[in-house]
């Protein structure tokens, strides 16, 4: 996975924001507006990045915590965690 | 109402009438509550008993509709406390986590139908089901429980047509898997962890979530997944600030929405490990 060039990406796209590496999830942290991500077309684009950089599952952060501006600065999660499967 | 479906119904009846009498393990859930209300109507209350396990991973609304379905119909209905969580193996939470499960539930209900003389244990696995990965089904299979629902063919949706028709209540209920399965495998579960998850989707739920939903643990970070009918609704500005708050009040530090929604069944990998 490559949590800085989807971050390229997606501010390509429009989407201001930094990435947060957890594994094969990536968390989107805004640092702008990131209203465009409720609409269906540039969100469906957004997922066909993330799974080009990797990634199984995109999720938008809701309120950016210092945790996670530190976590981001790194693209790395700060401590989560190994995330392996889910089912059901 | 397609034939064959009212077919396969019959065929369930006549499935019960044959064992003579059933005692169920039953969550509440569309298909052990659709099976609970033909059992009582095929074999009597006299001849049937289903049995709720209750436990942290069982959410405590599910248990509530349990109860309620319970008394609508008339079904017979008892309570035992499992302990799965005191099994290592199960706490360890790995990707057949749940055969340590139904092994717990079933060597309870087992011996329990034979005290009280009950021919068959069922279970509320449909055709559907047989197809997927379910660990849980070994350990049922081990024990001997039969699955009528799978046996005569019906399938989940037909499940929910032949529950509406009878007028159960719930029959378009979203399924409500245990707690345990929003905890990434290898990540222990931990009675906190499932009272958190637990809080967080009931306070997303106060908030107006209809459809389905889990909060996925991942350590202080909390992922939301909601049906994709709902999702757009939800990313606007002032109702992602709503989930925030709902979710950390469960305490959890972090809360992200999945920008693709719930996906049911599929092996969501994040980390390419496998099922056993």
């Amino acid at each position: 996975v490559s949590a800085p060039s989807l971050e390229v990406a997606l501010d390509a796209l429009g989407i201001p924001c930094d990435v947060e590496a957890h594994d094969r999830l990536a968390v989107v942290i805004p640092r702008g507006d990131v209203s465009a991500l409720a609409d269906a077309g540039p969100r469906r684009q957004v997922i066909r990045l993330a799974r080009d950089h990797g990634f199984t599952h995109i999720a938008l952060e809701l309120v950016a915590s210092p945790r996670a501006a530190e976590g981001a600065a790194a693209n790395v999660a700060p401590a989560a965690p190994r995330a392996t499967l889910h089912r059901d | 109402m397609h034939s064959q479906a009212s077919d396969r119904e019959l065929a369930l009846v006549a499935w019960l009438r044959s064992r003579g009498s059933a005692l169920l393990g039953f969550s509440g859930g569309v298909d052990s509550a659709y099976l609970a209300c033909v059992a009582v109507d095929a074999l009597g209350p006299d001849r049937f008993l289903a049995v709720i396990g209750r436990s942290a991973s069982y959410p405590e609304e599910q248990w509530r509709h349990a109860r309620g379905v319970a008394q609508r119909h008339a079904i017979p209905v008892v309570e035992i406390d499992t302990r799965e969580l005191d099994d290592p193996s199960y706490a360890a939470n790995p990707s057949n986590r749940c055969y340590f499960c139904k092994s717990e539930l079933w060597t309870r209900l087992v011996p329990l139908a034979r005290e009280r003389g009950f021919a068959s244990v069922i279970d509320g696995t449909n055709a559907d089901d047989r197809g997927d990965h379910r660990p849980g089904g070994a350990a049922a299979s081990e024990l001997g429980v039969e699955s009528p629902l799978a046996d005569v063919g019906l399938t989940k949706a037909e499940i929910r047509a032949l529950s509406l028709r009878r007028g159960l209540a719930g029959w378009d209920r979203p399924a409500s898997p245990c707690l345990s399965s929003r905890i990434p495998y290898g990540t222990a579960v931990t009675v906190d962890r499932l009272r958190r998850i637990e809080a967080a989707e009931r306070a997303v739920r106060s908030l107006g979530v209809a459809g389905d939903l889990r909060v996925r643990y991942h350590g202080e970070l909390a992922r939301i997944e909601i049906s994709r009918d709902e999702l757009a609704a939800w990313l606007a500005p002032d109702r992602r600030d709503a989930l925030d708050g709902a979710v950390r009040s469960a305490g959890f530090a972090r809360v992200a929405i999945d920008l693709a929604g719930f996906r049911s069944g599929s092996l969501n990998v994040l980390a390419g490990v496998r099922p056993e």
